[in-house]
């Protein structure tokens, strides 16, 4: 790690997920050790197989908190990130306006699959009811940089903004290259994170065709794990040159101290776990941290059968005996898989347990598989005053993005 | 696919699919191989079994992750039970 290089402090947070509006109430449903996963509310829910999601309650409605005038020009998945943001700038305290920040200020925001939810409702219009015209906002409100826009739109951001691709790395892989920005001085805030809203119809479909969805619940690193549980949401954070918030008085939660990516280049869905613990490896190796001072890992830990497995033994590989003493737990258990929103849901529980001395638990973990051989800290949160933390996010296509945390 | 089908022509069908999917030789299949001896593992498997679930019309149970352990014998009962569950056809919205 290079002494000069910037340093990265996070200096606010938003989110928006099964637990409703706010970072709050989803980091201390995690914390609780409160699922979110609920039955499926789908107007095909009678027809689909899956029958559980981790869905963002209908009372959670960011219609009443937008402007009218940008509503329809919105995806659901871009109310979400613009939500999502404007808690984190709040947050955050930043003036925008003073001295040029607005120009300075980047938006990078992943998504796994942008707006899903506008290209089945225009899809069906065109092939369920014949209709000859589509709405005139279909190409803008679906394309996966629409949030990144919408958010640099709202708070008049004039630095880089774009859209990061990464399936269920998206937020990781967004939240890494904003960091990357400022130490790259190419900008000195950059409000990032990820957004997904994907449960169509045509999207259920898709994923019960891969034969990856547990019919009941998600159980994390447990031997009769049978799936991952869909979710949605998002978390918007503010990242920010270290040198800049203490110049301005402000409390970092955490600091991003490194992050780490790196490509399996082998099956397009069965993860290996030297991909993933090279991205573990190199996030620690970039932020100058030794695997024994790291004390929490939030795993990527969907639930399948193979990604707790090879995370497991990735986990081993690049921590070595230093494994056996980690905290690992899947929050997924409780916010669902929210693909593309999912590191950012959980960078909450992150910056949650550097903050408060609190890991939250992995939920359902009721039979030890020897496979699975780690302490994911069942049921109930665990005290424990973390110095440092990774957070895991792996995609299909074998590609991993690997946060490292230290305490601010 | 009205017309009932011999046990000897399912079972044709089924290893013309599964040579197909993996290139091996039909005739060199054995039906204690697995799909993952065949090299038929991860998605290349659950691949097949949409192939099949097309080819019959029928909709394999969802309580199982691992084709990759099937045998040839056991697709070929697997395929057997999701017909026999399909008298005509609406077992495969449930």
């Amino acid at each position: 790690m290079n002494p000069a290089r910037r340093r990265i402090a996070i200096t606010g947070m938003g989110a928006i997920s099964a637990y409703g509006e706010g970072a709050g109430p989803l980091w201390r449903g995690m914390r609780d050790g409160v699922s979110a996963i609920r039955p499926l509310r789908h107007p095909f829910a009678s027809q689909v197989r899956v029958k559980v999601a981790a869905q963002v309650p209908e009372g959670a409605d960011a219609a009443k908190q937008l402007p009218e005038s940008v509503l329809s020009l919105l995806d659901r998945s871009s109310r979400f990130a613009l939500l999502a943001a404007g808690e984190a700038i709040a947050q955050a305290g930043l003036d925008f306006a003073a001295d040029g920040l607005a120009g300075r200020t980047a938006v990078v925001i992943g998504t796994g699959v942008g707006g899903e939810g506008t290209h089945d409702e225009q899809a069906r219009r065109l092939y369920a009811e014949n209709a000859t015209r589509l709405h005139p906002l279909t190409i803008v409100r679906m394309m996966p940089n629409a949030p990144a826009a919408q958010i640099s739109m709202a708070h008049g951001l004039r630095g880089p903004a774009f859209g990061v691709v990464g399936a269920c790395a998206s937020s990781n892989h967004a939240l890494a290259q904003a960091a990357l920005l400022i130490r790259a001085g190419m900008a000195d805030v950059a409000i990032a994170g990820g957004t997904e809203s994907c449960l169509s119809f045509s999207s259920l479909r898709a994923w019960e065709a891969m034969r990856v969805l547990s019919d009941d619940t998600c159980r994390p690193f447990s031997r009769n794990r049978r799936g991952l549980v869909l979710g949605e949401g998002a978390g918007v954070f503010v990242l920010e040159a270290m040198e800049h918030a203490q110049a301005r008085g402000a409390a970092p939660l955490a600091e991003l101290a490194g992050v780490g990516m790196s490509a399996d280049a082998g099956d397009i869905a069965a993860p290996d776990p030297a991909g993933a613990s090279a991205a573990m490896t190199q996030a620690m190796a970039d932020a100058g941290l030794a695997a024994g001072e790291i004390d929490y890992v939030n795993a990527h830990g969907t639930g399948t059968r193979a990604n707790d497995r090879s995370e497991t033994q990735a986990i081993h590989r690049a921590f070595g005996t230093h494994a056996r003493r980690l905290l690992v737990s899947s929050t997924k258990s409780m916010h669902g898989h929210a693909l593309g929103a999912s590191g950012a849901l959980e960078l909450v529980a992150v910056l949650g347990a550097l903050v408060e001395g609190v890991v939250p638990p992995t939920l359902n973990l009721d039979e030890a598989d020897p496979e699975c051989d780690l302490d994911y800290v069942p049921d109930i949160a665990r005290e424990c005053a973390v110095r440092a933390a990774l957070s895991n996010s792996f995609a299909f296509g074998g590609l991993n993005a690997v946060l490292a945390l230290k305490r601010a | 696919m009205n017309a009932p089908l011999s046990d000897e022509a399912i079972r044709e069908q089924i290893f013309a699919i599964v040579a197909r999917q993996s290139g091996v030789d039909p005739a060199a299949l054995r039906p204690e191989a697995t799909l993952k001896d065949l090299g038929v593992a991860s998605l290349d498997a659950i691949e097949l079994i949409f192939d099949l679930e097309e080819h019959f019309d029928i909709t394999f149970p969802d309580d199982r992750a691992d084709f990759d352990t099937d045998t040839m014998q056991q697709l070929v009962d697997a395929v057997h039970s999701a017909l026999a569950a399909r008298p005509d056809g609406t077992e495969a919205a449930a």
